[in-house]
């Protein structure tokens, strides 16, 4: 009987375990080239970047990169990170266009599209599930944004 | 159309197409270096022969940035069934982050609503802007396009503040019989523009929050060569001494924007210097389904006793100069960057009162 319930246990322990890339789906992290100067970037510089504002790095000015691959994976960056609704940020950007010229975050819905022009370009940053960059040599992840 | 005009717009119209073309080839679909916002109106008003100079039926205002490395361009087309007007042309540097100088036409950094808003409707909730703070071709009281320099500049302030700065000097409009004539990039310029001299302070509790409040200051210069302007001012020059403060709060679902601005005129026989006050409060708050409800108050005190004022009420059968406005709306965001607004408003003018109501659809393309 003890036997059983240890066997139980295990087989519990053992699901556990492979729920856990579940949970690592639900990770969004920042992410720059593999051949990227930057080694980290704090809250604010973030929220700089994606608000239209220059962000300057070892001499670099980087390049936000908008990833609308899936809505909810925006939706948790807007709301976590930049701390605005879709439609508040929309607005936002837009006015920060009016006011002078300033380029707006290219906006990609491709994710491999994505990641391809993250790797190419050490100057440009973006965000992602963990699970889609964390296995990808030429992609650096600067950090966790968000977790489940 | 003058054939200056219409080699500008080519070739403006192809340094769009170039930049979107090769933001399109960098990127997937990057919106980042061309907008046009869009927008049409349907008016009505008790008491007025024709709508108001600021409600025509259609108007589209192209916004073209482009910026490489620490240099910057910009330009802002504003067209309309009856204008197609270069409203800003800026060539900018940034010397440090945030920190630019900026050379060509802009808009003068002391009017609160213009700096958030520009020509752009959709940005602004309301579809009516606060009738001092309407353009020179609207029948505006202050001048608002300066061609010369300006410097902007957002300092950090504290743990999570900042001060921001903005200054701006150079040539502003002339003055004929009822309005002023900003200079035109891409017209003859018959003159008499003179000396401008606008700045604002701002305070932001938050380096990337949209809330600030500040002070606003502009003096300009003006001449003029209008017998009617002469004969009425009994005066050929003008120098108008603007003091301003604003707020700009915003809290989801909440804002608050506000401004309150002193005006003195001084005239060549200072025994005539007059002055008068002008100001407005608009809150806004969102509301489930994509709605947002807003009401404004305008309001002023010594307008009616200006002939400053007056000059600019050409009885064309609108509304040129309002001493008062209530106006209240409901704005719809029904789809992403397209927007459906009514407003309903109560006008006092120098002449007549009139209800009225305006019916917008505005967006943004792409």
């Amino acid at each position: 009987m003890k036997r059983i319930a240890v066997t139980w246990l295990f087989a519990a322990l053992v699901s556990a375990a492979l729920t856990m890339p579940a949970l690592a789906d639900e990770t969004l992290v920042l992410i720059v080239s593999a051949e990227s100067k930057v080694e980290q970037l704090d809250s604010l510089e973030v929220r700089k970047l994606f608000l239209g504002m220059t962000v300057v790095h070892n001499g670099d000015r980087l390049r936000p990169l908008l990833n609308e691959a899936e809505p909810r994976l925006k939706d948790v960056f807007l709301q976590n990170v930049v701390s605005m609704t879709d439609m508040t940020y929309d607005r936002r950007i837009l006015r920060l266009a009016l006011q002078g010229g300033r380029s707006l975050p290219a906006v990609y819905a491709d994710k491999a599209m994505l990641i391809n022009t993250i790797a190419a370009d050490p100057t440009a940053v973006s965000f992602a599930w963990a699970r889609d960059v964390q296995h990808d040599k030429r992609i650096k992840i600067l950090r966790v944004l968000w977790h489940d | 159309m003058p054939n200056s005009f219409s080699r500008l717009s080519i070739a403006f119209v192809l340094l769009i197409l170039f930049s979107a073309n090769r933001a399109s080839a960098d990127h997937e679909h990057a919106s980042n270096e061309f907008e046009v916002f869009v927008a049409g109106e349907a008016y009505h008003g008790s008491g007025q022969v024709r709508p108001g100079d600021d409600d025509t039926w259609f108007d589209a205002d192209v916004v073209f940035g482009l910026t490489q490395h620490q240099f910057r361009v910009f330009g802002e087309l504003y067209i309309t069934p009856n204008e197609h007007d270069l409203e800003r042309l800026q060539f900018g540097y940034e010397f440090v982050p945030e920190t630019v100088l900026w050379l060509g036409r802009f808009h003068q950094p002391a009017s609160a609503w213009n700096t958030e808003h520009h020509h752009g409707r959709y940005l602004q909730t309301a579809i009516t802007r606060p009738f001092i703070e309407r353009w020179e071709d609207e029948e505006g009281l202050i001048p608002q396009h300066i061609t010369g320099a300006l410097l902007e500049s957002r300092r950090p302030v504290g743990a999570d503040g900042a001060v921001q700065l903005s200054g701006g000097a150079g040539a502003g409009p002339a003055l004929y019989s009822g309005e002023y004539d900003p200079i035109d990039l891409i017209d003859h310029n018959p003159g008499r523009h003179r000396l401008s001299v606008t700045g604002r302070v701002a305070y932001l509790p938050e380096y990337t929050g949209a809330s600030s409040f500040g002070l606003l200051y502009g003096h300009d210069q003006i001449s003029t060569g209008s017998p009617l302007v002469i004969s009425a001012l009994n005066s050929r020059h003008v120098v108008l001494s603007i003091y301003g403060a604003y707020v700009d709060w915003n809290s989801e679902p909440w804002r608050v924007i506000g401004a309150n601005y002193y005006v003195d005129v001084a005239l060549d026989q200072q025994a005539r210097d007059e002055s008068f006050i002008s100001g407005y409060v608009q809150a806004e708050r969102q509301l489930p389904y994509k709605l947002t409800v807003f009401g404004r108050i305008e309001d002023s005190a010594r307008m009616q006793e200006s002939t400053y004022v007056a000059l600019f009420d050409n009885h064309d059968g609108d509304i040129d100069v309002a001493l008062r406005r209530n106006a209240l709306g409901l704005r719809w965001d029904y789809v992403r960057r397209q927007a459906l607004t009514i407003e309903v408003s109560h006008v006092v003018s120098l002449k007549q009162r009139s209800d009225e109501i305006r019916l917008q659809w505005s967006a943004v393309v792409p």
